[in-house]
């Protein structure tokens, strides 16, 4: 479990991180999302003493990182930069790390193996494509097989079998009740890989939330209906909070009513429908809703 | 592919923990590792034991014809041909110990460094003590092949080995010295951070500072500045490697001074690295 609470990071007058509390649940796959800059990597690197809040506080299993004897096994960290030197092996880079914990080289081999990189691991990383860098980094995360996985943007440079392997890894990691953290500014990816959605936008939590919770917040249901009985239908369906608007001759969209509902109306009254179709909304629509006025580095519209 | 449900737990993991004997293990994998590490001991021992029989040919030849002009002997202090590099070599010990810290921050390893252990004190004396013990072997190998191989030439006037106050004694300052010139990189590379920064602070302090300070007049009120040029890493260090104390420090005082500069250079590391983000 990890427990963030008020962290803040200021440098200078420019605040990073404000006032960042969450709770990660073992267990679950907990993604970090927001837009570039909005504080992902700061906090992360915070919460493993890799800097210093300015206030607030972070624990891992009610520990804080720098005060922890085994590190290595309580923690897994993926950093978002390659944290590598560039001319050291792979395993040799494994092998440094795991001599810390003594981890025997038989778990680097495992690790090396778990990763694909079995063919590059006597090459010197600062050859790595962005691929092999990122495996590399996954690898020295999982060496003292960790209870929490922190993992900044792990699939970013993977190739789809990477990113398949990536979502595999962390959800079998959280079915074995391990802790995961993982950011990513790729919603398709959120959406696919993480339980449990914590949305940052310049340095706040904007929302944090179930994936089903956050988008049924955030986003509307429309559905779209297709009748040659337009006018009854739509005025039957017509009440409090209910907005229908005509979409060509026979077709209406509904929001603030389910499918369900309108169904049942238009039987009860006998109106045959030639469609009944749902849209939810996705978490990239509920995501551009919340961090709507937080992006940081906004483009203008293409016109 | 190795896929992701082939486990990748492995039940406990009895005794993975830190301590400092594996902290130390895996500095030292850290620094052979590297071909880096690698180049700068050759470079340093190709150049020392060069300079050594150069300076001991330099010195018989001397010694030849000014004996054949005047028929009176020059002395040949044997012990300044094995040790006379370390003028130029201390400055690539120092060189060394700074950028095994130094690439470290170059290439983001630091951070892989201080995830594995977060204590910032055991980092820095890890470090430490891997460098200067690199320096001190390194050195030791590299006076000894240079006495040997300048044995030949200085058949006239060898190395006396009976009296360890005219051999080994001066051979171990020599040692010391380039751990300690290691030890003060080391700590510069970690309080500039940036390879250019501390290679050039380096320079300036073991190079430049010593004669721009022995430029002010030899006046009672600039004396201080001559007392603070003697106590500079690079001339106390030579004041240990000399036999007899003509000039500068004693060794008891020059002793102090460089273990000053270390033990100054250390501290400001350790408070840098605790306060600075990585």
């Amino acid at each position: 479990m990890i427990i963030a609470e008020g962290l803040t990071k200021k440098y200078g007058d420019k605040s990073a991180v404000t006032d960042v509390s969450f709770t990660v649940q073992p267990g679950k796959v907990t993604g970090f999302l927001g837009p570039n800059g909005a504080g992902k990597s700061t906090t992360m690197r915070m919460i493993v003493g890799l800097d210093r809040p300015t206030s607030g506080s972070a624990t891992v299993g009610g520990q804080h990182y720098r005060r922890m004897r085994a590190p290595l096994t309580e923690v897994g960290i993926l950093l978002d930069a390659k944290a590598v030197h560039t001319g050291r092996s792979a395993r040799d880079h494994l092998r440094a790390m795991a001599a810390t914990h003594g981890i025997p080289n038989r778990r680097v081999d495992e690790v090396i193996e778990l990763t694909g990189i079995t063919a590059v691991a006597n090459k010197r990383a600062g050859g790595f494509s962005l691929g092999m860098g990122q495996r590399l980094g996954i690898a020295a995360a999982l060496l003292g097989d960790p209870s929490t996985l922190i993992l900044d943007e792990p699939v970013n440079g993977l190739d789809p079998e990477g990113v398949m392997w990536v979502r595999r890894l962390v959800r079998h990691a959280a079915s074995e009740g391990r802790t995961v953290l993982l950011s990513s500014h790729l919603m398709s990816e959120m959406a696919q890989t993480a339980d449990h959605i914590i949305v940052l936008g310049r340095g706040r939590v904007l929302a944090d939330a179930t994936l089903p919770d956050l988008v049924r917040t955030w986003t509307t249901t429309t559905v779209s209906v297709r009748t040659r009985r337009l006018p009854e239908l739509a005025h039957a369906i017509q009440r409090h909070g209910v907005t229908v608007s005509q979409n060509g001759t026979d077709t209406l969209k509904a929001n603030g009513i389910t499918a369900t509902d309108i169904g049942l109306i238009a039987a009860e009254r006998g109106i045959p429908l030639q469609e009944l179709v749902p849209t939810a909304g996705s978490l990239e629509d509920a995501y551009l809703a919340l961090t709507g006025d937080s992006v940081e580095y906004k483009t203008k519209e293409i016109s | 592919m190795t896929a992701a449900n082939q486990t990748i737990a492995r039940g406990a993991t009895p005794g993975y923990r830190l301590s400092f004997a594996r902290l130390l293990r895996s500095e030292w994998i850290k620094m052979t590792t590297v071909r880096s590490t690698w180049w700068s001991i050759a470079f340093v021992a190709v150049l020392s034991v060069a300079m050594s029989l150069l300076l001991a040919y330099a010195a018989t030849s001397a010694a030849a014809t000014d004996g054949a002009g005047d028929g009176e002997a020059i002395a040949i202090d044997p012990l300044s041909t094995i040790l006379g590099p370390t003028q130029f070599t201390v400055l690539l010990a120092a060189v060394i110990g700074a950028i095994t810290v130094t690439g470290e921050y170059a290439t983001g390893m630091i951070r892989s460094t201080l995830a594995a252990e977060p204590r910032r004190g055991a980092v820095v004396a890890a470090k430490a003590i891997v460098a200067a013990a690199l320096l001190a072997i390194t050195s030791a190998v590299v006076f000894s092949v240079a006495a040997l191989a300048t044995a030949p030439l200085l058949a006239a006037t060898p190395v006396g080995w009976g009296d360890p106050a005219l051999s080994t004694v001066p051979i171990l300052f020599g040692v010391l010295s380039m751990a300690a010139f290691a030890l003060i990189g080391l700590s510069l590379g970690f309080i500039i951070g940036n390879g250019a920064g501390a290679i050039a602070a380096t320079v300036g302090l073991v190079l430049l500072l010593p004669p721009l300070l022995s430029i002010f007049p030899s006046r009672a009120s600039w004396q201080w500045i001559h007392d603070l040029g003697d106590a500079l890493p690079g001339p106390a260090s030579q004041a240990l490697m000399t036999v007899g104390t003509e000039s500068g420090l004693s060794d008891g005082a020059a002793l102090l001074a460089l273990a000053g500069w270390v033990a100054a250079g250390l501290a400001a590391a350790w408070i840098v690295l605790r306060r600075r983000d990585a």
